[in-house]
């Protein structure tokens, strides 16, 4: 944050110790092997993003698509977007979830990979080749399968609840149509799905840090959770940082798991803005009002990550 | 299964691979108690080690269990934790159920055509955006990242509309323009990384014995390279393969459905046959697995390459 002033684009900082760089380069090379991506990039990215802000401003409905005219609306868009009854507990409800999603997948990913580190060889590969299987899961088949798992009557799930025996019968629940259970799902499915790339990332990073440090450690008599504090987390923190955010943006744009599991139902209590942005665009095809809150979709998940971005630039510009 | 990954599992921890020799070596040194500190943990951590893999594994193998079960066991009252009598009909009628080719062939035109664009493509941008310095280099590389941060459901609107008037909904051409779109710049962000790795002394080396820049870039960068293109291509599969939304947005006409939109449907259209749907499930993960398995350790060096330094 404080670098901005550094960062303004000027001469290339040569410091002291910094490793070789290569002047500004006068050959037509770079253009010639980035002209195709930029072609495909300006036509599929940057002027479908520059029409998303155009169509948010205008009158974009059916009508706008039979004939191909669509009238400039001012601000109705938005007006309506944000004096929608849906607007604040839909925002309020995606930052929640989005954080609970985080919160679960970045504590169970550290117990996992702090779990990992504790093992031998064979128990290791194991927990690595089921980590890796969670991940490697079709969001559409795993949200099919959950839809399996908590079916009512025959649900597994619901069967292995009831057989708890402490939360009573929910054999015959269904945890899509009812208000209560049906973010429960939806969590537990992305929860599930998102843990294996943070514990084996965090893992990786854990598995650098030199055995010295713990050595030194227990020769001192720390105890396994002053090391953990002392020695591990410190040296996670950059992982950590990268993987949450990360997973904010993941987390905040899941789609598939809501709209296959509850359609941001029952009773709203699914809706995000993802979802949201779907049905007002897609089933009640108000594409102005769609448009409306994408974009502020975008700008609120920017204000979410724009601590990393600034990072990642400043890395990048280290970087080469 | 557990063969193939076992080179990329164990990959991760080859660093540690020899906890045994560690520990005996640590046992011959008079600190005898960490030792017996340690013992304890173990077993605990073994223990907590077998929960969580079984509570993690237990979705797959509910789903294999189901697909290989009669109609019968699949649904009871309770449930059946073993196919009694293991059957394939599952599989069959999925397969020969209605278009399942027809989707499969959508799915791998659309999916392969959008791949090959993109890696074509986005491996010369990420030449160019690793191996060169010119003016605007950083600011279209921040803009590449910017773009993986936006909604996919911003960017299908537009899409979506523009498609509309141009008359390439419910087309091969539409839907492989929108996977580009999507896959591209994450392409290009990767690739780079694994660019940026490779040595600039060994550029100039080639430049010293004359060769020019297209026989540095084909027969010098490339070949270097080359695990990490095929590691993206095999991301950039997966993604375009898994891809539901974009395809349930521009895809109309059942004929061209891909494999994920049919997937989905399945259930609504089939009612509670759950035995089809999980044999369902099970064929079209398999090839994601399958490929995930093989790049999965290089994918996560890839990704966090670049994003950790600095």
């Amino acid at each position: 944050m404080t670098s901005t002033a550094e960062r303004v684009p000027g001469p290339v900082q040569t410091g002291p110790g910094t490793r070789r760089r290569r002047a500004v380069t006068t050959s037509r090379a770079p253009l010639v092997l980035l002209a195709p991506a930029a072609l495909l990039l300006l036509a599929l990215v940057v002027y479908p993003l520059v029409r998303l802000l155009v169509i948010s401003f205008q009158d974009y409905g059916l009508r706008a698509i039979f004939t191909g005219q669509a009238g400039f609306a001012g601000f109705t868009n938005y007006t309506n977007v944000l004096t929608d009854a849906s607007f604040w507990p839909v925002i309020l409800r995606t930052v929640l979830v989005t954080g609970a999603m985080v919160l679960g997948t970045i504590g169970i990913g550290m117990a996992v990979s702090q779990l990992l580190t504790r093992l031998g060889v064979v128990m290791r590969t194991v927990v690595s080749v089921v980590l890796v299987l969670a991940w490697a899961m079709p969001n559409v088949a795993s949200s099919l399968v959950w839809q399996w798992l908590f079916q009512p009557f025959y649900g597994v799930l619901n069967w292995l609840i009831t057989q708890l025996g402490v939360f009573g019968d929910h054999t015959q629940d269904n945890w899509a149509s009812s208000p209560g259970q049906a973010l429960t799902i939806v969590l537990s499915l992305v929860i599930w799905q998102a843990v294996p790339f943070v514990a084996l990332t965090l893992y990786a990073a854990q598995s650098q840090i030199a055995p010295e440090y713990y050595e030194a450690g227990s020769l001192d008599g720390a105890s396994a959770w002053a090391m953990y504090r002392a020695i591990t987390l410190p040296a996670l923190v950059p992982t950590l940082l990268l993987v949450t955010i990360l997973s904010v943006i993941w987390d905040f744009n899941v789609f598939n798991q809501i709209w296959l599991l509850t359609k941001g139902g029952p009773e709203d209590t699914t809706l995000t803005l993802g979802i949201w942005t779907f049905v007002k665009s897609f089933v009640s095809n108000a594409y102005g009002q769609g448009a409306a809150i994408a974009v502020i979709s975008t700008v609120i998940l920017g204000a979410l990550t724009s601590y990393y971005i600034r990072r990642l630039v400043r890395s990048g510009e280290e970087d080469l | 299964m557990t063969t193939t990954t076992t080179p990329g599992v164990t990959g991760v921890t080859a660093s540690e691979a020899q906890p045994d020799v560690a520990e005996a070596t640590r046992a011959s040194r008079p600190v005898a108690p960490v030792r017996a500190r340690r013992r304890k943990p173990r077993v605990l951590a073994n223990t907590i080690a077998v929960v969580f893999c079984l509570v993690w594994v237990f979705p797959i193998y509910w789903m294999v269990n189901t697909a290989f079960k009669p109609a019968d066991e699949v649904t009871t009252l309770t449930p059946i934790w073993f196919p009694l009598r293991p059957t394939l009909e599952n599989f069959t009628r999925a397969l020969t159920q209605d278009g399942f080719l027809v989707y499969l062939r959508n799915s791998a035109i659309v999916v392969v055509a959008a791949v090959l664009l993109s890696i074509v493509v986005g491996f010369l941008a990420s030449a160019a955006l690793s191996r060169f310095r010119f003016r605007g280099r950083r600011a279209i590389l921040v803009g590449i990242l910017f773009v993986q941060m936006i909604p996919s459901g911003a960017l299908l609107i537009p899409l979506f509309l523009s498609f509309q008037s141009l008359g390439l909904l419910n087309s091969y051409i539409g839907l492989i323009l929108a996977y580009v779109a999507s896959v591209l710049p994450f392409s290009i962000w990767v690739m780079r990384g694994f660019f940026v790795a490779v040595p600039v002394e060994i550029e100039e080396a080639a430049k010293v014995d004359g060769a020019g820049t297209v026989r540095i870039l084909w027969s010098v960068l490339f070949p270097l390279v080359m695990p990490g293109v095929i590691a993206t291509s095999v991301f950039a599969f997966i993604a375009a393969w898994n891809d539901y939304l974009t395809a349930y947005v521009m895809l109309k006409d059942q004929g061209m459905y891909t494999l994920p939109v049919w997937l989905a449907g399945f259930s609504t259209d089939k009612g509670t046959d759950f035995g089809g749907l999980m044999a369902a499930s099970v064929l079209f993960s398999v090839p994601v697995v399958v490929f995930f398995l093989i790049v999965q350790r290089r994918l996560v060096s890839g990704m966090t390459a670049g994003a950790v330094k600095g």
